[in-house]
């Protein structure tokens, strides 16, 4: 099967994340996706990212962070491949379902939110002590015709 | 990501966004919109309608602030959301400590309370 391929490579800073963020929208632009699965892609690529920035570092040194992003005619995959702290998400719970507002937790919520977008999660620590996620996103029906491809203000 | 504050009778106040609740859309308005509802234990309804794009920062976000009008007698209402934002509401479990309604209508009810 023929699949289109970007690649994307940034500083796993801020800034490097708001650049990477502007390429992957671009490469989606190029792509005729339905909206739940370029939504999907959004989601699963800010969320991962978020984290890698948030928790990556080692030291002072931010993670060099390789987005690869392939394009199948029934699935989308996204490889996170990046030198940071060692993290394998499938190894963290979700989040227990709140009592109430006063005892909920404010976190955990991202890879609640990976797991629910993409149709499949797999994890290596490579040789080369890198972090690698692979995330397949399954095209789908778009549930109510609306575009999640709005531009950032 | 903008803001626009409105007011929805009986004391409630409308609070429109539009946009994308992602980590920069998220820095933009947090501390605006806490610093325009917290402090005077607002009873809030937020219409969704124009947010495109809801992320973890931003359920993060309405928790924080839900939690702080609570403990001063204030209500935060969500209401209207997009499809997929909506999916992302109900993936969290949001509705469970968070009030969330289809329109402003029954949103307001529930703030009043």
């Amino acid at each position: 099967m023929h699949r289109r391929r970007v690649e994307i490579r940034f500083l796993g800073t801020h800034e490097g994340f708001a650049q990477a963020f502007v390429e992957l929208r671009h490469a989606l632009d190029r792509e005729a996706l339905d909206a739940a699965a370029r939504y999907d892609c959004e989601l699963i690529f800010e969320e991962i990212v978020d984290n890698i920035v948030s928790h990556g570092a080692v030291g002072d040194r931010a993670p060099d962070v390789h987005v690869t992003l392939e394009h199948g005619s029934d699935s989308i995959v996204l490889t996170f491949d990046d030198d940071g702290v060692p993290f394998d998400p499938r190894g963290i719970p979700d989040p227990m379902p709140a009592k109430s507002l006063q005892e909920a937790k404010i976190g955990g919520f991202g890879l609640m939110l990976v797991r629910h977008a993409a149709s499949s999660l797999e994890y290596v620590r490579t040789a080369e002590d890198r972090n690698r996620l692979t995330v397949k996103v399954r095209r789908r029906p778009d549930p109510g015709g609306t575009s999640a491809s709005a531009p950032s203000p | 990501m903008q803001m626009q504050l409105g007011d929805a009778g009986e004391g409630i106040l409308n609070v429109l966004l539009v946009g994308r609740l992602d980590t920069p859309g998220v820095d933009s308005i947090e501390t605006q919109l806490t610093a325009h509802l917290v402090p005077r234990g607002a009873r809030a309804i937020v219409d969704l309608s124009q947010v495109s794009f809801l992320g973890s920062g931003g359920i993060r976000m309405f928790i924080t602030i839900a939690r702080a009008l609570g403990r001063k007698g204030g209500k935060l209402v969500l209401y209207g959301a997009q499809p997929l934002v909506a999916e992302v509401l109900q993936t969290t479990s949001l509705n469970d400590i968070v009030p969330i309604r289809a329109d402003a209508t029954a949103a307001a009810a529930v703030a009043r309370g």
